[in-house]
């Protein structure tokens, strides 16, 4: 136990780094744009967190700017404490995309080699944040099967990992670009991570994860670690001679078979110990009740000693304290376009620049472009909205008159219009415009103007405010609905069961199947 | 037997051509570079575009060390095998050639693992020499210098100013293409929308 004890506190750790570089990183740049104490940027909890906790600790340094650019990256490739570390999936990749070796790259993945040479797939079962989501979702099956829905089993060959190592980088290769790196679960947990505390964009990366959780619960169960992941493959194969490995008491073992189902990588720890699928997890050895299964150093047959019972307590007592430290570091919602605002560092005094959101589009020979002064309006307080009109080929600016309309648009039902058409002559090449919108929504900005002799009409669509997407809400509401129907489904299903198991049970006591479903319709209800 | 391992490999072969051909879509291996607008502003020291798209390994590292926030990562799923490559929106922030801060480097020089961006010293001969990230170009019809007004905004926050930009009557700016690093702090200051000064990324 004390092993998985051990496993859990070096994964917890691995995510808290993972969050603290990111913070860090954010904190250097809020200390460098010198605003650690405006009070309007600090708020939040992830303000609260770099004022309160990181400003004292970095400041009591004595050497700050050291200990902050000693800590940045993402678990592909990271300066932890000052020490450079890279993924040796990242560096095989680069030697294929970039057909050239970078000394100070391979000098990073020492270390990681030399683990992985040592102890195996440890990265996978220790340190791999990837692992812990897959490991939370296969605890979430049996969730599924309470209510009643059968979760797919389809197995895949282990072999496969190898093949699309070997096919990843020869892709890799061709395209000179990289394929793993937005895929490999660890960095794209990541990236997620990174981008929710820096407040920048998620793009893709969590409907690519979701598909990852989806398919490990609905259809093979640990389907990406066992099978697919580049970066397993890749240490497994770094561990094949490692000298700690999961052996065998042959004459301790009674043969129950209890360490096959519970075993992360999907192997039989009684023959399979030895191959490289083993990733030293050790989850084994704890569910081994006979003390038959233990790790080995070096020579076969030597026997690694107990921990003691202090020693046991006192991982507890530090598993705990870190789990009670992981709201700390729970930052607040994105607020991005404060910090994208905020701090006019890159100008020495204040000009009073926003970030102007632009809206780019094109009719025939022209480049229409719109701006608008605040990029994202306010609802209820009035947005300069520019249009610029350029001739493309001839770089002659547009002069004619335009008219220019704004409407509010709805998911369901007609337009309302906001400002009725109106006809602008260019003052400064820029034809100009000041509208209030109302209320959060989506709006449009329509122009009509004649280009060789006819009229083109060209809408701008725009965002004020922070509206609710009927999107959301629908997704929302049909997963609402499914969730209903599951759970009607499996009260149903339960009930149905009972009531057969009720009658069946006097009529053929001695019946094994009947006996059999009464025990578990007992144990379910 | 024969046709149950026939099944099986065309179960295995299906499940590993459906995950190498999602995750090169995911990735944006399947698109084509030419969809993209305009090339990317690449930070300091970045290698030619073709060269630093094979040999930066998107670990983000400059992305955590840039103290102005200048550079971001673009998203996923970007065409051309872009995703996850540093570039930055003078607009948004502007690359300050780190002159406030401490240290003998360009600190997302001086961090990136990989090579794709070579390390450049902290001395103006060296700016000058290593750094191009793009050039400025002016657009005389927004331009309020050029247009009756009197400005003068981005030669003010030019940290190359007198090199890289010289100014003239009524404030009105000139770029000299050869000594202008791109760092673009002129098109953050531009109190015009849209701005009339804009960086280009350098394409040789």
């Amino acid at each position: 136990m004390i092993l998985q004890i051990l496993r859990r506190m070096v994964q917890a750790s691995v995510l808290l780094v993972m969050v603290g570089i990111a913070l860090l990183s954010l904190y250097a740049h809020y200390r460098s744009a010198r605003v650690i104490d405006d009070d309007q940027l600090m708020n939040g909890m992830r303000g609260e967190t770099m004022t309160k906790l990181i400003h004292p600790y970095i400041d009591s340094l004595d050497d700050p700017n050291t200990f902050l650019n000693g800590n940045k990256g993402t678990l592909w490739s990271m300066k932890f404490l000052g020490v450079s570390l890279t993924d040796p999936l990242a560096a095989a990749e680069m030697l294929a995309t970039s057909k050239r070796v970078h000394w100070p790259l391979m000098a990073s993945i020492v270390m990681p080699v030399l683990l992985a040479v040592l102890l195996g797939r440890v990265f996978c079962s220790w340190i791999c944040p990837g692992y812990v989501l897959f490991e939370l979702t296969t605890k979430f099956r049996k969730v599924l099967r309470f209510a009643e829905i059968q979760p797919g089993e389809v197995t895949f060959s282990h072999r496969n990992k190898y093949i699309f190592l070997i096919v990843g980088l020869a892709m890799a290769a061709v395209c000179s670009a990289p394929l793993f790196a937005l895929i490999y679960p660890p960095v794209v947990i990541s990236r997620i991570v990174h981008a929710w505390i820096f407040g920048t964009a998620l793009s893709g990366m969590l409907i690519l994860l979701g598909v990852m959780v989806a398919v490990e619960l609905f259809v093979s169960p640990r389907w990406w670690c066992r099978t697919i992941c580049p970066g397993g493959a890749l240490y497994g194969l770094l561990g094949w001679a490692r000298p700690v490995r999961i052996k065998l008491r042959k004459s301790m073992c009674t043969g129950c078979m209890d360490c096959i189902p519970v075993c992360e990588a999907g192997i039989n720890p009684i023959t399979q110990s030895a191959s490289i699928e083993c990733d030293n997890c050790g989850v084994c050895i704890s569910h081994c009740d006979d003390q038959a299964l233990y790790f080995t150093i070096g020579l076969p047959g030597q026997q690694n000693s107990q921990p003691k019972k202090k020693t046991r307590v006192i991982a507890k007592a530090a598993a705990v304290l870190m789990v009670g430290m992981i709201p700390l570091f729970a930052p607040s919602q994105a607020q991005a376009h404060h910090v994208l605002g905020l701090p006019h560092y890159s100008y020495k005094e204040n000009y009073p620049q926003r970030p102007t959101l632009e809206y780019p589009a094109t009719t025939g020979p022209y480049d229409v472009l719109m701006t608008s002064y605040p990029g994202i309006p306010v609802p209820g307080e009035p947005a300069n909205i520019a249009m610029y009109i350029k001739n493309r080929e001839t770089k002659q600016v547009y002069t004619e008159p335009i008219t220019i309309c704004v409407l509010q648009t709805y998911t369901f039902g007609d337009n309302t219009i906001i400002l009725p058409s109106t006809t602008r002559t260019p003052f400064d090449n820029e034809y100009k415009v000041q509208v209030t919108m109302p209320i959060d929504g989506e709006y449009i900005v329509e122009i009509s103007m004649p280009v060789e002799g006819r009229i083109e009409v060209i809408p701008f669509l725009m965002v004020v405010g922070q509206p609710t997407a009927m999107a959301s809400v629908v997704i929302a509401g049909s997963f609402g609905v499914v969730f209903v129907f599951v759970v009607i489904r499996a009260i149903q299903k339960k009930r149905q069961r009972r009531r057969w198991a009720g009658t069946h049970v006097g009529k053929q006591p001695d019946s094994f199947a009947a006996g059999k479903l009464v025990t578990l319709g007992e144990k379910i209800l | 037997m024969a046709n149950v391992d026939r099944r099986q490999f065309v179960k295995q072969s299906a499940a590993i051509g459906i995950t190498i051909g999602g995750s090169a879509y995911v990735s944006g291996l399947m698109g084509t570079a030419s969809t993209a607008k305009a090339s990317p502003l690449r930070p300091p020291g970045a290698l030619a575009e073709d060269d630093f798209l094979s040999t930066c390994i998107r670990c983000m590292r400059c992305v955590d060390a840039c103290p102005n926030h200048a550079l971001v990562s673009t998203p996923g799923n970007a065409p051309g095998g872009h995703a996850g490559t540093p570039t930055m929106k003078p607009r948004k922030a502007a690359c300050m050639l780190c002159l406030s801060e401490e240290g003998d480097y360009l600190k997302c020089t001086e961090v990136c693992p990989s090579g794709a961006l070579q390390l450049i010293e902290k001395t103006r001969e060296d700016i000058k020499e290593k750094v191009t990230i793009g050039v400025a170009e002016i657009d005389f019809d927004l331009c309020y210098s050029y247009n009756n007004w009197s400005c003068g905004a981005c030669f003010r926050a030019c940290p190359l100013a007198g090199e890289a930009m010289t100014i003239g009557a009524w404030e009105r700016p000139t770029i000299h293409p050869e000594a202008c690093v791109g760092c673009g702090c002129c098109e953050r200051s531009c109190i015009r929308y849209p701005h009339a000064i804009r960086v280009k990324a350098v394409t040789t």
